[in-house]
């Protein structure tokens, strides 16, 4: 594996991806961190994982969880706890479930589109403002991704691009690692590289 | 039918699917849905979305080639696994015109399920919590029977939350009830358990909700997300029951939670591998 093929190859991603999203540039990092985690898997079908993330957001899934099922999540996550001690201390379930959609998804189940959505909020630890934004940055991701979405080459491009990454030893660094990469190529081509995050 | 019988009746068309032809296009999508099922058994449902859309591709083709009951069968096999509801009733209908007995209740069913997402989908919770009730109970495909019981689940659950607390129980006991009447019919779905554990989870039953999420992840879990959440669950549970448990009940407890963490290669007690580091 060589570090500089990888970094050469995902610069020139980042030039591709940036030409089907031209309006969204916030999205070639979330985009291309799901490519990134997939390809280590070497799972090839990134229409069906990138569009994934959507389901996550399916409010079902989260509205109906128990009152202490949610104080547990928020008393045992060592950010969440101390960003929400406030709320955990007096009970205050109804400030905990407003903020649950949210953060479940993100912290709980890990989806790595959102992960890569929220990176500049997760690494700063700006919880609060993710669930503040949570619902209008997610529509905008929703919105920003339909033009390619309906391209069979944007598709094609991903996956082409998934199966170099993987052949040039993706998959022997660590994924912190590969997030780094991902945004040193992002700044080298397209900066800033979190806008509108 | 009864929902056994609807069972094998599913199982025999899996059967025939697999036995019947060998033109390209059809022994492909046979070929790929066998490995959608073989991924879902193995909780990767990536994978098995990817082979069941791949299934869906050639079923499609050999459909066009050569239109026949067990290529409509087969088209809509995968249109079920992608939760296509509507598209899965037409091809199931095709079917039966086509030689598949069981086809037309498929049809029926899939798109009774098809309709009750859109009413709920238009603010129509009422009626789309009649249908999937109906459907939970009387179904013969197994597949819709699942989607229809979490969707019925789902919204009894964010029903029950709205009430005083003596009209939750009650409400939570004919859920518990309902889901129980679907382990009857199928002890091993996993799903159903993890419905159940979710139900018991609400009334407390820390335990109860515990081994039936254990239960399910034992047999296995349609999606990723279910199972994620599922494992969330057992996380959950495991550290309420410890909190109320003396230290050498305690111990005893973490001798058999390591076992089954083990077995499914978590890092630790309370770290499922999916979990960053």
């Amino acid at each position: 594996m060589s570090r500089k093929d990888i970094e050469q190859a995902l610069v020139r991603g980042v030039e591709t991806l940036a030409a089907f999203i031209p309006s969204a540039p916030f999205l070639l990092f979330p985009v291309l961190s799901s490519v990134c985690v997939w390809s280590v898997r070497r799972v090839f079908n990134y229409r069906d994982h990138i569009l994934t993330w959507k389901v996550w957001l399916d409010p079902e899934a989260v509205r109906t969880k128990p009152d202490d099922f949610i104080l547990h999540f928020f008393a045992k996550n060592p950010d969440l706890s101390r960003i929400y001690a406030r709320e955990i201390e007096a009970g205050d379930i109804k400030g905990l479930r407003a903020a649950f959609p949210a953060l479940y998804p993100l912290l709980g189940l890990e989806d790595a589109f959102l992960r890569g959505l929220f990176r500049g909020e997760l690494a700063a630890g700006a919880v609060r403002k993710i669930v503040a934004e949570f619902e209008a940055r997610t529509a905008a991701a929703v919105e920003g991704l339909k033009p390619a979405e309906a391209d069979p080459a944007f598709w094609r491009f991903l996956e082409t691009f998934g199966m170099e990454l993987a052949s040039l030893g993706l998959h022997l660094l660590k994924d912190d690692d590969i997030l780094d990469l991902i945004l040193a190529a992002i700044r080298e081509e397209h900066s800033p590289p979190e806008r509108g995050a | 039918m009864t929902a056994r019988s609807g069972r094998s009746a599913f199982g025999l068309a899996l059967a025939l699917a697999v036995l019947w032809g060998c033109a390209s296009p059809l022994k492909e999508a046979k070929l790929h849905f066998s490995r959608a099922q073989e991924h879902d058994r193995r909780y990767e449902s990536g994978q098995a979305v990817a082979a069941a859309k791949r299934a869906l591709l050639e079923a499609e083709a050999a459909a066009r080639k050569d239109p026949s009951a067990q290529a409509y069968t087969l088209k809509g096999l995968a249109e079920v696994r992608l939760e296509r509801w509507p598209d899965a009733a037409e091809s199931f209908r095709l079917a039966f015109t086509l030689g598949f007995a069981s086809g037309e209740q498929w049809a029926a069913d899939a798109a009774l399920l098809g309709a009750a997402l859109a009413f709920e989908a238009s603010g129509l919770p009422e009626s789309a919590g009649r249908a999937y009730a109906h459907l939970m109970g009387r179904a013969k495909f197994g597949p819709i029977r699942r989607a229809a019981a979490g969707k019925h689940v789902d919204l009894g659950l964010a029903r029950a939350l709205a009430l005083n607390e003596k009209d939750r129980d009650r409400a939570l006991a004919g859920l518990a009830k309902d889901v129980g009447r679907l382990l009857d019919d199928d002890f091993a779905s996993g799903f159903a358990h993890y419905l159940l554990s979710q139900v018991l989870s609400h009334r407390a039953d820390l335990r109860g909700s515990y081994e039936e999420a254990v239960m399910a992840r034992e047999l296995g879990l349609p999606s990723e997300k279910i199972l994620r959440d599922n494992d969330n669950q057992i996380v959950f549970c495991r550290d309420r029951i410890r909190d109320a448990l003396p230290q050498d009940e305690k111990d005893r407890f973490d001798a058999v939670h390591e076992a089954w963490t083990k077995r499914w290669g978590w890092r630790d007690a309370r770290t499922p591998a999916w979990k960053k580091e």
